[in-house]
């Protein structure tokens, strides 16, 4: 049996008559990099908090690293780490009071937190903005100064909600670098994101959900497998578009002969931009 | 009981850093109110009378205590609480480190407990300084605590519930202000009408400004009121801790 260090079974989250998440089973493997797409209002949001602990499930369980989330919350949340989609920092406060509150949450000792502080602001290039106000940052030394906090506590599990959301490309580039390299220490990772790119080049295996059900999970090849990995796409004269998707190119090309020789139409590699509209109806 | 006591003093660090860095106006805003109220009370509309048969100084500063125990507390604890939640969002980083619900709560009543201490410490002196009639003893020291405690912890349920400022203005003009002139603090209520006087028998200020005045002049000790106030106390921190626990904040 596989291992996976989230777990989560039948989870369901009512909010009154409105039905959030919808019976959503999750399992992901130790070490690896999990992309959770959908669409705006789709349930990934709810889903993170109930995978974090932030709120019950109506039903359903989770399980962290071994350890249920609602029994044995202390332990579930000593491992992880979590950086939420708006910088969850106290702005009132320096960037150093923020990093040793936040270790301090975590039950470290002082002397460990002061070494770690070194260490991880050092990585990050934040040693000249210690004693700043947090409100007083840009964006993108927010989101560093909250990767920090996540990760004072050396979490094997890193939870993202769309961490590059707001950021600019030099930014986006270094966050996605250092994703890639806490994953290379060992953090398996759990992101959810807005931006498909992001997903294709970060995570291995990807699960869609829409409406509060998970419609689809796999690696990127095996999700443009589910509707056919050649496009063909055909531009009307009126500006829409008309996709057709087939398992091989041979296909995509007799399929292209059968077409109008005015047609104005290209084949190319099938997007996963592709597989979520084709799938949810919707785009990103 | 000593896990608890190091995770309350985890949760209320970062509060404690932000007071460190505004000290100035936070003693400043700890003072104002408290020595208004002794000036207009003590030496504008009442100088020179008696209460209770002490002398109108020494009877108010009690009651202004109990009001600084109580705005003071319920003040710094909510907004800071309602700061945190709607515009931060930092609060959920509370909610998602390994420390017992029962350790949010008393963290975040720090804040209120050290403010209202301070403007409490502030009114006392100037009590002791102005009038032979009040007694420092660790007993009062004892109430002055729990009466900031019970006010924070109130703050903190404000805090969790309130939308917008608006809501704690609300709260603060409806509840607080009402209370403050009420609930014997400021002179006797012996003359109120007997519904009114019941209906401020089971507000918590005039309990705790019985408290404090009792043990303040060396009266008689008002073991029901003690009793009221700490009822207060565990049904304000029962009402928090259910609040994080259901996730409703």
């Amino acid at each position: 049996m596989e291992e996976h260090i989230i777990s989560a079974e039948h989870l369901t989250k009512r909010y009154g008559d409105l039905l959030a998440v919808d019976d959503l089973s999750i399992g992901v493997r130790k070490g690896e990099i999990f992309g959770f797409l959908g669409p705006n209002g789709a349930g990934k949001t709810t889903t993170i908090r109930m995978l974090t602990t932030m709120t019950p499930p109506t039903s359903g369980t989770v399980s962290i690293a071994g350890h249920d989330s609602v029994r044995e919350y202390r332990e579930a949340r000593g491992s992880i780490g979590v950086i939420q989609q708006h910088n969850s920092l106290d702005k009132d406060i320096s960037v150093r009071e923020n990093i040793v509150h936040h270790a301090l949450m975590q039950n470290m000792k002082r002397s460990e937190i002061r070494k770690r502080v070194e260490e991880l602001c050092g990585a990050m290039g934040l040693e000249d903005r210690m004693d700043s106000l947090v409100e007083d940052l840009s964006g993108g030394w927010k989101k560093r100064v909250s990767i920090v906090c996540s990760m004072m506590h050396r979490p094997p599990v890193l939870f993202m909600d769309e961490p590059t959301t707001g950021l600019d490309t030099q930014s986006r580039n270094a966050l996605w670098a250092l994703i890639k390299k806490l994953n290379g220490e060992g953090a398996t990772i759990f992101l959810t994101t807005h931006y498909i790119s992001e997903a294709e080049a970060l995570c291995d295996r990807i699960g869609i959900i829409n409406k509060g059900r998970m419609i689809a999970l796999g690696t990127s090849d095996e999700l443009r497998g589910r509707i056919g990995v050649v496009t063909v796409e055909r531009q009307n004269a009126d500006g829409t578009t008309d996709n057709a998707y087939f398992g091989g190119r041979a296909e995509a090309k007799a399929h292209m002969q059968g077409l109008p020789e005015d047609a104005n139409v290209s084949i190319r590699r099938t997007s996963l931009e592709d597989v979520f509209l084709e799938l949810t109806g919707r785009k990103l | 009981m000593l896990r608890l006591l190091d995770e309350t003093m985890r949760v209320a660090y970062g509060d404690l850093c932000f007071m460190r860095r505004n000290a100035a106006s936070v003693l400043v805003s700890s003072m104002v109110a408290p020595i208004l109220y002794l000036v207009a009370f003590g030496y504008g509309m009442r100088s020179g009378s008696s209460e209770g048969g002490v002398d109108y100084i020494a009877f108010v500063v009690p009651g202004i205590i109990a009001i600084s125990s109580m705005t003071a507390g319920f003040s710094s604890t909510s907004q800071k609480i309602l700061i945190q939640r709607l515009f931060h969002s930092s609060f959920d980083e509370l909610i998602l480190c390994p420390v017992g619900i029962s350790s949010i709560v008393f963290g975040k009543s720090v804040v209120g407990m050290v403010r209202g201490l301070l403007g409490s410490a502030i009114m006392l002196s100037l009590g002791l300084m102005l009038t032979d009639d009040i007694h420092l003893t660790p007993w009062l020291i004892l109430c002055i605590m729990l009466s900031c405690f019970a006010f924070s912890m109130m703050g903190v349920m404000a805090g969790l519930l309130a939308n917008n400022s608006q809501t704690l203005a609300m709260i603060s003009n409806l509840v607080l202000l009402p209370m403050t002139f009420m609930c014997g603090t400021l002179f006797s209520t012996d003359s109120f009408p007997g519904p009114v006087s019941a209906a401020i028998g089971a507000l918590p200020l005039t309990h705790s400004s019985e408290v404090l005045r009792s043990v303040a002049l060396g009266w008689d000790f008002p073991w029901a009121s003690l009793g009221v106030v700490a009822a207060y106390c565990a049904a304000f921190f029962l009402a928090d801790y259910r609040l994080i626990k259901k996730g409703r904040y």
